[in-house]
């Protein structure tokens, strides 16, 4: 069997099991998961062998489905098993108790298994078939608490945003494939031109609903609703990091102008996500904000031509940001709230938990050795280096100063306060257990770098003036959110900070109801076309009549004879309830005359 | 001749078959009826596989068996099957059940006769088998709906039948010999016209092209549900494959292209705006079959200009075999009337979602089956020059989603108030699972059929 089928089987098996035999579902998505790590690690020592596997099956006419495992996607799945794995791991504690949690593991396998085959597609068909069934799962795992009021609204909500971006990819792939000619990926990456601008616009529209960027970032704080396992799955290395992903994949075809786009995109976000971020009052929805400005860096590293630090900074911060998660629904679990009021105090309640916490929010804010610092460091020197890039580099340092901001503000709300006596089951055994590796991960995850730069075959761009210049920002980010309140931080932007830019009206001002104005034009134009089309009808029947009325006038006796004939035959073998049938038959020999007038009249005009 | 033999094998099976069933029925066993059937379809469908590749033609030139014919056999055979094992679902216990079966075998002989057909005369013959046992199978039921419905059928046949062998009979006046091969020699005028109006009115009544269809909703409504399966699907594929046959010999220079697009547009157009305002499940289906036959007419008006017509019109036959089977099969179940669909995606929901995959396919969403042959039917017409006709049918593809939508909407609105759940029936069950799985897979797996061809 090909290690390919390999990754993608153990958890859609597992999945299946759970549906048919319906217990023990965390005992089967656990091995289901935890066999897809070591085969996505052979990958991934196959890639540094130098060795890739192809898997074909048939699809389309000219279009064959394609599983790819190169050196990129051995990289992305190794990372998306591990990270699916310990999340599981914290997931088998965190729901315990819930009575629904059948459906929980089966849904979250499915999720895992479209992930893993979007990082291996390796053609347009197979990732658009990836994306849909991602978007879909997620859905169903945002709004898993279906029950408590407003969940269902807010899973409807980040579905139909993400939706009406991949719009954005159906278009751009249609656009790749028609000018390559082709749906294999890596071959549509030759394509230059307008059709590589336009398609790289329209998937950067895509991947910006995906990856929650501004004016699209708002579905994702909305997404909270859903469990915490969920959230640290979604937000690290799977529903958002497809967006990216996805734009580092086309990366090597975008041409300038594109990437510009790309770098404005990820810049503006990385600073108006991290001034919301300084502005929440919730600590889910303070990590789902930092995800936006996280992922805003990553677009910033592409559109600085550098996507390989991309890449380096979604994995960094797949375990970084899963970690926080992790952490974060411990202390959902012990003080049943995330909001920042409830949550004061709650990290001495838990110190090894807030231990962990607190490395994975300095390694986001990028202290060194952590891991964040790495790829943090590359991104600022990637635009200092990018011809024409002052700009991505002053918004790269902003994004750092704000990253490390909003950090240091978590920390000082979790650890100010008073401590509650809780009780602790061993459900914590299993979460804390799953959230340790990944703060390792977090911690260690820098050394293993080189490596990767290796494989990839790029190294980012060294320099020592861009690792102070991070630096320096991360230390002044941290200094001023442990000691200033966010508010007066923000000054006077707070209120649009809490609002959280909605820019024009957010996604209801410029989607929803233009939309729905649309909808209303076509409607209107739709009744005018019906109208039409009824006063079609009306002279049709008028023409049928006036057939008829020939019919019946005796100029073709033989039509009058036989449909008179018919009907007096019918009569007397049976009275006809209606008495249709001769009217039809007249329509039909008409239409046989009809035809055969065309077909003497048809030779004329070929 | 012994040559010849061989090559018929699997109608003369099917010949031998249908002779046991009437015995066995006559001795009032209608189980042995149903599984003489259903083995003698299986040992021809096995003797077809052979046939794969073959291009000959037997008794001089008369019958042929080629491509077209030899798919025939491998998709309305298993049809067949299907239609027997839904019969049985709706009919077991009933008075005279037996004669279903035989009189389905029977008529999916002469269904096969004219997707084979080489020759005037066996195109007449085919005709006339399938109408026959048509007859029968809607006047089954014996109420005075059924009755009607038969009636109506028949004298619509007889009409239509008149008419084409009225016309034929030019065209063996003009070529001297009633094979097609030899229609060449006609260089168009009248004698062609008179010939080829009588082809296209004799098939067209029996594919129920629009305006020869005015019998199909009539008698599908008349007719059990299954006996409606069957005749939406098997008879029609045959008419359809039988008009291709003939027409592939013609030269287009005669204008039968233009024509046959013009039916196409009508047949799609109408069927769709006429399902629209049905509430009667069976005749919205009924409908749905006479629009869904105009997209056939694509690849036909290609028949002869590219080799991908008779792939396309292979290729949507199987789906169309499978969707239609199994939204009749769904509708066996769920009952007559739109209304009874209200709820049902929640009282049922496994066959809730067979439904929507199956109505997703008919209205031609990818990646299901009929997607793949509708864009292959298009690709053949817009191939042959006709790409006015593919925009309109792919604008027709947008009115069927609606009245699709009419069906899966209130699937999964609330059913009304004091709705007693339906049974399930394992059968029927079975019908829609293996229907709704080739639906779904072998659109992704559509390039393993156009290997094979």
């Amino acid at each position: 069997m090909s290690p390919l089928a390999l990754v993608l089987l153990p958890t859609l098996l597992a999945a299946l099991l759970i549906a048919v035999l319906r217990r023990p579902p965390e005992i089967l998505a656990l091995v289901g998961v935890s066999i897809s790590v070591p085969a996505s690690g052979m990958l991934l020592t196959m890639a540094f062998a130098g060795k890739g596997y192809t898997l074909m099956m048939p699809g389309l006419p000219g279009m064959p489905l394609l599983l790819v495992s190169d050196p990129l996607s051995a990289v992305l799945s190794v990372l998306v098993a591990t990270v699916a794995t310990l999340v599981m791991v914290h997931a088998t504690g965190y729901m315990r108790k819930d009575g629904e949690k059948r459906r929980f593991f089966a849904t979250m396998l499915m999720f895992v298994t479209a992930m893993q085959l979007l990082v291996l597609a390796g053609d347009w068909l197979t990732f658009l078939g990836a994306w849909e069934l991602i978007g879909v799962s997620s859905y169903l795992l945002i709004g898993f608490w279906n029950r408590k009021p407003g969940v269902a609204g807010a899973a409807t909500r980040a579905f139909l945003y993400t939706r009406s971006a991949d719009l954005g990819l159906y278009l751009g792939v249609f656009v790749l494939i028609g000018a390559a000619g082709t749906s294999n990926i890596a071959a549509t990456l030759t394509t230059f031109g307008t059709p590589a601008l336009i398609g790289g616009l329209l998937l950067l529209l895509a991947a910006m609903g995906k990856s929650a960027q501004v004016p699209m970032q708002d579905w994702l704080q909305r997404a909270m609703a859903g469990p915490t396992p969920v959230s640290a799955l979604l937000h690290s290395a799977t529903l958002v990091a497809a967006g990216a992903i996805l734009l580092i994949r086309v990366a090597p075809m975008l041409p300038a102008q594109t990437l510009v786009a790309v770098g404005i995109v990820g810049g503006v976000t990385t600073v108006v996500a991290g001034l919301v971020a300084l502005a929440e009052r919730d600590l889910k929805r303070l990590l789902a904000a930092s995800t936006s400005a996280q992922y805003g860096l990553m677009l910033l590293a592409i559109g600085a031509g550098a996507p390989v630090v991309a890449l380096l900074h979604l994995i960094a911060h797949a375990a970084i940001k899963s970690g926080l998660f992790l952490g974060a629904g411990v202390f959902q679990h012990s003080r049943g709230s995330t909001g920042f009021e409830d949550l004061a105090g709650a990290g001495r309640e838990h110190p090894r938990i807030f231990a962990g916490f607190a490395i994975s929010a300095l390694a986001l804010a990028g202290i060194p050795p952590l891991a964040g610092f790495f790829s943090k460091d590359a991104i600022i020197a990637a635009t200092l280096a990018a011809p024409g890039g002052i700009w991505m580099a002053v918004l790269a340092l902003a994004g750092t100063v704000l990253t490390g901001a909003y950090m240091a503000r978590a920390l000082a709300l979790l650890w100010r306060g008073a401590p509650q006596k809780g009780e602790s089951g061993d459900e914590l055994q299993w979460m804390g257990l799953g959230m340790g590796v990944l703060v390792a991960l977090a911690a260690g995850l820098g050394a293993a770098f080189p490596r990767m730069e290796w494989l990839l075959g790029d190294a980012p761009p060294v320099s020592v003036l861009a690792m102070f210049l991070g630096l320096g920002a991360s230390l002044l980010g941290l200094a001023l959110g442990w000691l200033v309140p966010g508010a007066r931080l923000l000054g006077p932007l707070l209120p649009w900070a809490r609002r959280g830019f909605a820019v024009g009206g957010g996604m209801d001002g410029m989607v929803l109801r233009p939309a729905l104005a649309m909808a209303q034009a076509c409607n209107a134009v739709e009744r005018r076309i019906y109208d039409a089309v009824l006063a079609v009808g009306r002279h049709a029947m008028r023409l049928g009549r006036g057939t008829r009325a020939t019919d019946e006038a005796g100029i073709d006796g033989f039509i009058f004879g036989l449909a008179s004939a018919t009907e007096a035959a019918g009569r007397r073998a049976r009275r006809l309830q209606s008495g249709l049938i001769h009217r039809e038959l007249a329509l039909t020999i008409a239409a046989t005359g009809i035809i055969a007038a065309a077909l003497l009249v048809a030779p004329l005009i070929y | 001749m012994s040559k010849d033999l061989s090559l018929l094998q699997p109608e003369l099976v099917m010949m031998v078959i249908v002779a046991l069933m009437i015995l066995a029925e006559m001795a009032r066993r209608p189980l042995v009826v149903l599984w003489l059937g259903l083995s003698g379809l299986a040992v021809a469908t096995g003797l077809s596989l052979p046939l794969l590749g073959a291009d000959a033609s037997v008794f001089g030139g008369t019958y042929r068996i080629d491509l077209l014919s030899t798919w025939a056999k491998l998709i309305l055979l298993p049809g067949t099957a299907l239609s027997l094992v839904l019969a049985r679902a709706e009919l077991a216990g009933k008075m005279r059940e037996g004669s279903v079966y035989s009189l389905l075998v029977l008529v999916t002989l002469g269904a096969l006769m004219l997707a084979g057909a080489g020759d005037m005369m066996l195109l007449v013959l085919g005709v006339v088998l399938t109408g026959l046992g048509s007859f029968a199978l809607v006047a089954w039921p014996g109420d005075d709906r059924a009755t009607e419905a038969a009636m109506k059928y028949l004298v619509f046949g007889a009409v239509t039948g008149a008419v084409m062998t009225y016309g034929l009979t030019f065209w063996f006046g003009g070529a001297g010999t009633t094979l097609f091969s030899a229609l060449t020699k006609l260089q168009g005028g009248v004698v062609m016209v008179a010939g080829l109006v009588a082809v296209i009115v004799g098939l067209g009544y029996k594919a129920a092209l629009v305006p020869f269809h005015f019998w199909a909703p009539d008698a599908y409504d008349g007719a059990p549900v299954s006996v409606a399966a069957y005749l939406s699907v098997i008879t029609k594929i045959a008419a359809l494959f039988a008009l291709a046959q003939v027409l592939r010999d013609l030269s287009p220079q005669t204008g039968w292209p233009l024509v046959i697009a013009l039916v196409a547009a009508l047949t799609m157009t109408y069927g769709y705006l006429a399902a629209l305002v049905q509430t009667n499940m069976v005749r919205l289906m009924a409908y749905s079959s006479v629009a869904q036959s105009g997209y056939f007419l694509l690849g036909i008006v290609a028949v002869g200009v590219n080799a991908l017509s008779l792939q396309s019109l292979i290729v949507f036959g199987a789906a169309y075999v499978a969707m239609n089977l199994g939204v009749f099969a769904v509708v066996m179940v769920q009952g007559r009337q739109l209304d009874e669909f209200r709820g049902m995606g929640r009282s049922a929901p496994a066959m809730g979602v067979a439904m929507v995959i199956l109505l997703l396919s008919l209205a031609g969403i990818p990646p299901l089956f009929g997607f793949v042959g509708k864009a292959l039917l298009f690709a053949a017409a817009i191939d042959a020059g006709f790409t006015w006709l593919a925009v309109i049918a792919i604008l027709n593809s947008v009115l069927s989603l609606a009245v699709y939508l009419r069906i899966m909407v209130p699937m999964y609105q609330p059913p009304a108030e004091g709705e007693a759940a339906v049974s399930g029936r394992p059968l029927s069950g079975l019908v829609i699972a293996l229907t709704t799985a080739i639906t779904l897979l072998s659109g992704v797996a559509v390039q393993l059929l156009l290997n094979a061809m």
